[in-house]
């Protein structure tokens, strides 16, 4: 078992599903209060790493992040050195990445609410601060729960983005995904097998939370 | 207007609303002056009465909205025109002080009774206010409801819920009520109406009713305004505005003794 590989992947999908959650909830309520062409194109725009093969979203983020583009130069600025085959840049690789998977339930979820409930909250008094505490987050909390879960989860299987832009820097860049690949290549199955069953392990008690808190909130729903 | 009383003519206006625009299949056409204490805007589903709530609350855009309140001077001074909502700003909905029971109750699932009737005191009132909720949850007897949850509400409670929580909202300055009575029983609509008419009258607050009951209407003899197709047709005491549909529900009534 490649006890940094995993604490490594832990953090990177920890802060990820973090730095996702921060971004994806204004867009989300964004997405889901209005029908327009613009919010349209957004929303498909997030949805593209879904049908994307990663390796084409790793290519561009590698150009990027690095010296060939402007962008990549004021990073290079601004951190020092290019944040591609950095923690730094994974995690950037990463939030894009994943971000369908945090949008989507959140844009269903925050759809999903009572229109009349928000409203009558801010006639009421509440500050849009309030409304979005007090009234859209608990009455969306499984799509959080979700948005949470799915991020963490896909952000600990991926591996192609990763490979792309991490390269494979044991205790750096090198999460279990990639180690499970050197394992292979190793011809090491046992290894491998080990750490594979780890993440078999990890995806089924993640996806087990989510509908087992689901199924909880319609028995208590129906009282 | 030219039925016009002349003791409300002399009164002056508390708030001033014009609402233009077209809205779903609805064009609104609506500028009223509010004097009484409590009005009741009165007309078919489909006129735009809701409309006019909720444009009033800043809830409705793409329709051209003026809303005014008027601010009497706190002390020896003139009083003033407040504007909440004209050509050139909107305050925010949450600023408007407005106390408001939408159609349909749009209660907050997911709090206790208690907790909702709460909402408006804890959004924007001082601890000191409380007595707000208190009195809100007196007049409409909540006390026994308190701690449940609204799925475990009948349609009535409900209502009554939605009424207590606009009611609780501390130092509101004006209450919009839409169609405040529809899923509550003959019996109670006719003994809480005059308990509410008398709390906002104790709290100077002045109220916006909407309703397409000539009954309800009749029972609050309240200032009536009378839309049809989003235009007022008619304006004054209901009795007046209303005396056909109350001569033909006085006929109903005898014909079924």
């Amino acid at each position: 078992m490649d006890i940094p590989a995993l604490t490594l992947t832990l953090r990177l999908a920890g802060l990820t599903t973090l730095c996702l959650l921060l971004i994806a909830t204004p867009l989300a309520i964004w997405i889901a209060r209005g029908h327009g062409i613009v919010r349209r194109v957004v929303q498909a725009i997030v949805a593209l790493p879904l049908v994307l093969p990663p390796t084409v979203l790793g290519f561009y983020l590698l150009l990027g992040l690095g010296p060939a583009t402007r962008i990549g130069r004021e990073l290079v600025d601004l951190f020092g050195h290019p944040l591609a085959f950095t923690f730094w840049g994974l995690l950037v690789g990463s939030v894009i990445y994943s971000l369908p998977f945090a949008v989507q339930p959140l844009v269903v979820g925050f759809s999903g609410l009572d229109r009349a409930v928000v409203e009558t909250a801010s006639v009421l008094g509440a500050s849009p601060w309030k409304v979005f505490w007090r009234i859209v987050f608990p009455l969306s909390r499984m799509s959080f729960v979700a948005a949470a879960v799915l991020t963490f989860a896909h952000t600990v299987g991926e591996f192609g983005v990763v490979l792309m832009i991490g390269g494979d820097i044991p205790g750096k860049t090198r999460t279990l995904s990639i180690s499970i690949f050197d394992l292979v290549q190793e011809m090491n199955y046992k290894a491998a097998n080990a750490t594979a069953l780890w993440l078999v392990g990890l995806s089924f008690v993640a996806l087990l939370l989510v509908y087992g808190r689901s199924a909880a909130e319609r028995r208590a729903d129906l009282g | 207007m030219a039925d016009f009383p002349a003791n409300l003519n002399a009164e002056q206006a508390h708030h001033q609303l014009l609402v233009k625009g077209r809205r779903g299949s609805v064009e609104l056409d609506v500028s009223l002056e509010l004097t009484a204490p409590w009005t009741v805007i009165f007309g078919p589903s489909g006129s735009g009465k809701s409309s006019l709530l909720r444009a009033a609350c800043g809830l409705v855009p793409g329709v051209k909205v003026e809303f005014r309140r008027w601010n009497a001077a706190d002390n020896k001074g003139q009083g003033e025109w407040l504007e909440l909502q004209g050509t050139s700003r909107a305050l925010p909905t949450s600023w408007r002080e407005l106390a408001y029971a939408p159609q349909g109750t749009a209660i907050f699932s997911h709090m206790t009774v208690k907790k909702n009737i709460e909402f408006g005191w804890k959004s924007r009132g001082h601890k000191r206010d409380r007595h707000f909720v208190d009195e809100a949850i007196e007049l409409f007897a909540m006390q026994p409801l308190l701690q449940r949850r609204p799925r475990e509400l009948s349609g009535g409670e409900r209502q009554g819920v939605g009424l207590a929580r606009a009611f609780a909202v501390p130092n509101a300055k004006l209450v919009l009520l839409d169609e405040p009575f529809s899923g509550i029983g003959r019996g109670m609509r006719e003994a809480l109406l005059p308990r509410m008419r008398a709390r906002l009258a104790a709290l100077g607050v002045p109220a916006l009713s909407v309703t397409h009951d000539v009954e309800e209407a009749i029972l609050l003899g309240a200032e009536v305004v009378r839309l049809e197709a989003g235009k007022v047709i008619a304006r004054g005491p209901a009795k007046a505005v209303l005396a056909d549909e109350r001569v033909a529900m006085m006929r109903t009534l005898i014909a079924d003794d």
